[in-house]
């Protein structure tokens, strides 16, 4: 939810999801090609920066969403660098100098597009996405599937937590052994409402006179092609930064 | 809109219809529907009403009997149900069950992109549908965000975009509180006015008492009476005999008929507003 909130509250909302699409290919696409450890950081800080005063995501929500993603980087950063093994007793080995050197480097480069990844998905809703896919010529199959996968995660998060909040209420989680009994039951409850939605959205589907791929109309955005245009400029400069070795 | 004419706009001939579990939907039901007209169907959960809906629509086909619009047979072809389709637009009781895209632009665009419209053309109409409900300020808004009330009315949307001729609610003021009952109200004042044939489900007997041109009640899968609304006051006693209640109206003013408070006039008062109105003017 806090992503969602961002991406819908954001300063730039409506702002081209292409130009923003583009800018985040392009941050990406810098994170790699950076031959140091340096410019890696530098470029996730800048990315960072851009999120937080370009776009206004709130810090305090920005650091929230992306603290788990950080934590994974810390563990794989960690099995990178520590080799642990067992002679007859454990050990421990720290990498060496020029292994360190690599590491580091492919971990500024994951720091680099996670907070690419981050300024995309926190200034953009899913919707737009999609939209953005669907403009791209992604097969429609995959397109109507997030479609309905996006709009039935609320749906069914809302009915876990009416179901959830009705079982306790009747003492449904007071113990262990009740608390694995009314699992169950969500989980029976669940396949059958899943299975009674689908009816129901087929035959919603079929009384709006649908009877191929889901189709909705494109979004209007601000000044598409100054966007574009601003956001291959900005796109090019994080990959020329990445190529200068600093 | 079509011009008014004498024949019906949707007609059901003994219309049966039974599900895979053996459970009964429709069984011999006749009905017709006048166009422009106002129409209420009343009957207690498992009556039939959202079978008899999705045979109107053409979602579920008849096992026996036929189902006529504007006097022909439905053509149940590819595109005798597009036609229809366009024609006949139905509003599904919960709005989870119909909203496709999280966005309310896209979920009301859906159905005229369905139609084959031109970009341009359905953002007219998308444009024009949300006005028609009030909630043009939150086209850009979250489907997710919404209250329930605006869900259905994002729902409505939908269905007026495709500009139907008729238009059909599944327990439309279902979960809704008295201010939304009364927005509702209004968005269907406002879709009669503009020649709309609309038929609703419900279960309140005051609101349909109130609304409607011709009040159905189902049972058991059938139709088994219908009234014209100015009549229901006649004859509370068989109307009562279904056991869904008495329009309270009706029945108030038929009380203070009979002991010569009021005079039964050409027109009965329809609302709890009307007769206050009416025992005012007395005063």
């Amino acid at each position: 939810m806090l992503i969602e909130q961002c991406a819908y509250s954001n300063r730039w909302r409506r702002v081209s999801p292409a130009a923003k699409g583009l800018f985040s290919a392009c941050g990406i696409v810098a994170a790699f090609l950076a031959s140091t450890p340096r410019t890696t950081i530098i470029l996730a800080g800048m990315m960072t920066v851009i999120t937080v005063l370009g776009a206004g995501v709130p810090l305090r929500r920005y650091l929230k969403v992306a603290l788990p993603e950080l934590l994974f980087l810390v563990v794989a950063l960690a099995t990178l660098a520590v080799s642990v093994g067992w002679n007859g007793h454990l050990q421990c080995r720290l990498a060496g100098r020029a292994e360190l050197h690599h590491v580091a480097l492919v971990c500024g480069r994951s720091l680099g597009s996670i907070a690419t990844l981050l300024f995309f998905c926190l200034s953009t809703p899913m919707t737009d996405i999609i939209s953005l896919l669907r403009s791209l010529r992604f097969p429609e199959v995959l397109l109507d599937i997030m479609t309905l996968g996006y709009r039935t995660v609320f749906v069914f998060q809302e009915v876990i937590h009416d179901t959830t909040t009705a079982q306790t209420a009747r003492l449904g989680y007071a113990t262990p052994r009740l608390a694995m009994r009314s699992l169950g039951i969500l989980a029976a409850n669940m396949t059958m409402q899943v299975w009674q939605r689908s009816t129901d959205l087929h035959q919603a589907a079929l009384a709006r006179n649908n009877d191929g791929p889901l189709k909705f109309l494109e979004g209007e955005f601000c000044h598409p092609v100054r966007s574009l245009c601003a956001a291959a400029i900005g796109g090019c400069m994080l990959i020329v930064l990445a190529l200068v070795r600093i | 809109m079509t011009t008014q004419t004498d024949t019906p706009i949707l007609e059901l001939q003994e219309v049966s219809f039974r599900y895979p579990d053996g459970s009964v939907g429709l069984d011999s039901c006749s009905l017709s529907l006048d166009q422009g007209s106002r129409s209420a169907v009343l009957g207690a959960n498992g009556a039939g009403k959202t079978t008899l809906f999705l045979h109107l629509n053409g979602i579920l086909r008849p096992q026996s009997g036929t189902v006529r619009y504007c006097g022909g047979g439905l053509d149940y072809g590819r595109c005798g149900l597009h036609g229809l389709r366009s024609r006949i637009g139905l509003v599904f009781q919960n709005p989870d069950s119909q909203l496709f895209s999280a966005s309310v632009r896209e979920d009301v665009s859906f159905g005229p992109l369905n139609l084959g419209l031109k970009n341009n053309a359905v953002q007219e109409r998308v444009h024009e549908a949300l006005q028609s409900v009030g909630l043009l300020d939150h086209a850009d808004k979250p489907v997710h965000n919404l209250s329930f009330g605006q869900k259905k009315r994002v729902c409505i949307a939908g269905v007026l975009a495709m500009r139907p001729e008729v238009l059909i609610l599944d327990e439309p003021m279902a979960g809704l509180d008295v201010a939304m009952q009364a927005e509702l109200d209004g968005i269907l004042d406002k879709l009669h006015g503009e020649g709309m044939t609309i038929i609703i489900a419900t279960h309140d007997i005051d609101f349909a008492y109130r609304w409607a041109d011709s009040v159905t009640i189902m049972t058991k899968g059938q139709c088994a009476a219908t009234w014209e609304t100015q009549r229901i006051a006649e004859s509370l006693v068989e109307f009562a005999s279904y056991g869904l209640g008495i329009p309270r109206t009706a029945e108030l003013h038929n009380c203070l008929v009979e002991a010569k408070l009021l005079s039964r006039g050409k027109s009965l008062p329809r609302s709890h507003c009307e007769l206050l109105r009416e025992i005012a003017a007395v005063k």
